[in-house]
């Protein structure tokens, strides 16, 4: 048994990735420095992959957090709201605060975050992510530093999962519809 | 390696990230032979943030065997000696760990004390099996005996940054492991 059975086809090599986190971080290695460091706040677990390759690269001094949230499931998903499994342990308050995200799909879980955060007066707040779906968005959201722009497909790896599967694969890629159509049904 | 500046709080570069990345290969290769032919619901790495979540992204994502990926978060109580290693887990892992086999990440092993209470705590859940993964170790500083399953490295009793480990939740994120000069934490 091969993980690969269920994957299609790669969307987003390991190379392409590596190049674009580079990028990212050069962005923000212009845009902060040591005066203010920011503080970087990964959202579990899908973006710990991208976390960890992104930091490794800025140059400036900086702090990392990590928050991780669950949905309620039912029939709260179109408000966006989520239960925080894991807080942030330090406070906020007239800080640079940068979210790390995986994906922004419908962007409301991510809208909730940006709202509860906004709520404990930071100094400023932006949001990096290595995946958007434009096409999926319910609702509008400021992405300062996004990786990629992917279609309405099934994506998994680097940090994306179905079912808890294949979130350590170095790439992303598209998951065969037959593995997840069964699942909606 | 290209010449780098380092931060001014840091002595030498004890590992440099190719030494790093070629031993966690090393370390993937092994894990991978040993895990072989398990099924994905059945291999859970945990990793215990914040310190070893560099290191997890990089194993991980060098295994070849399917697997789950959890984290916990732990803080000290302020009121237990350290000797008896407990610590409040603020963060459990989401998946049950009963019948699965487990195998723990964690960035250093200093005196024991905490890894041997994570040990006692995920052992008395069931698992199918239980092991240790660790990036550092400092045999100096051992205070309790604890089985570890995969070694990244032995280092001295220096205090060292990079790679997912701290000073004051500064230098986390370094791509190397730097000991720190005695100045900075003195």
């Amino acid at each position: 048994m091969s993980m690969y059975d269920d994957i299609a086809k790669v969307l987003i090599t390991e190379q392409q990735i590596q190049a674009r986190v580079r990028e990212l971080a050069a962005e923000l290695n212009d845009r902060y420095d040591d005066d203010a460091p920011p503080l970087f706040v990964c959202i579990l677990k899908g973006a710990y992959m991208f976390m960890s390759d992104l930091t490794r690269h800025l140059k400036f001094r900086h702090e990392i957090e990590f928050m991780e949230v669950s949905s309620y499931g039912g029939g709260t998903r179109s408000s966006g709201v989520v239960r925080i499994l894991l807080d942030l342990e330090s406070n906020i308050e007239n800080r640079n605060v940068v979210i790390v995200e995986d994906i922004v799909d419908s962007g409301r879980t991510l809208d909730y975050i940006l709202r509860n955060f906004r709520t404990r007066n930071p100094l400023n707040l932006r949001v990096a992510t290595l995946l958007s779906k434009p096409s999926r968005r319910e609702i509008n959201v400021p992405v300062n530093y996004m990786g990629f722009e992917v279609p309405d497909e099934f994506v998994i790896g680097y940090g994306l999962d179905f079912k808890e599967q294949y979130r350590n694969l170095p790439f992303i890629g598209v998951l065969k519809p037959e593995v997840y159509a069964t699942e909606e049904a | 390696m290209t010449k780098m500046v380092l931060p001014d709080s840091v002595e030498r570069i004890l590992l440099d990230e190719a030494t790093i990345q070629q031993r966690v290969v090393a370390l993937a290769e092994q894990i991978t032979a040993d895990y072989a032919g398990i099924r994905n619901e059945d291999f859970l790495l945990i990793g215990v943030l914040k310190g070893s979540f560099i290191f997890l992204a990089d194993l991980s994502r060098r295994l070849n065997v399917p697997h789950r990926v959890d984290f916990i978060a732990l803080s000290s109580y302020a009121d237990t000696a350290e000797a008896s290693g407990a610590v409040r887990m603020i963060m459990d892992t989401r998946a049950d760990v009963a019948g699965r086999h487990v195998l723990i990440v964690e960035d250093i092993l200093d005196t024991g004390y905490t890894i041997s209470y994570l040990q006692r705590v995920f052992s008395a859940r069931q698992p199918a099996s239980l092991r240790t993964c660790v990036l550092l170790s400092k045999p100096e500083r051992r205070v309790v005996e604890v089985p570890v399953d995969y070694l990244g490295f032995e280092i001295p009793d220096v205090w060292v940054v990079g790679y997912g480990l701290d000073f004051a939740d500064r230098f986390r994120t370094l791509p190397y492991i730097a000991a720190l000069k005695p100045s900075a934490y003195q």
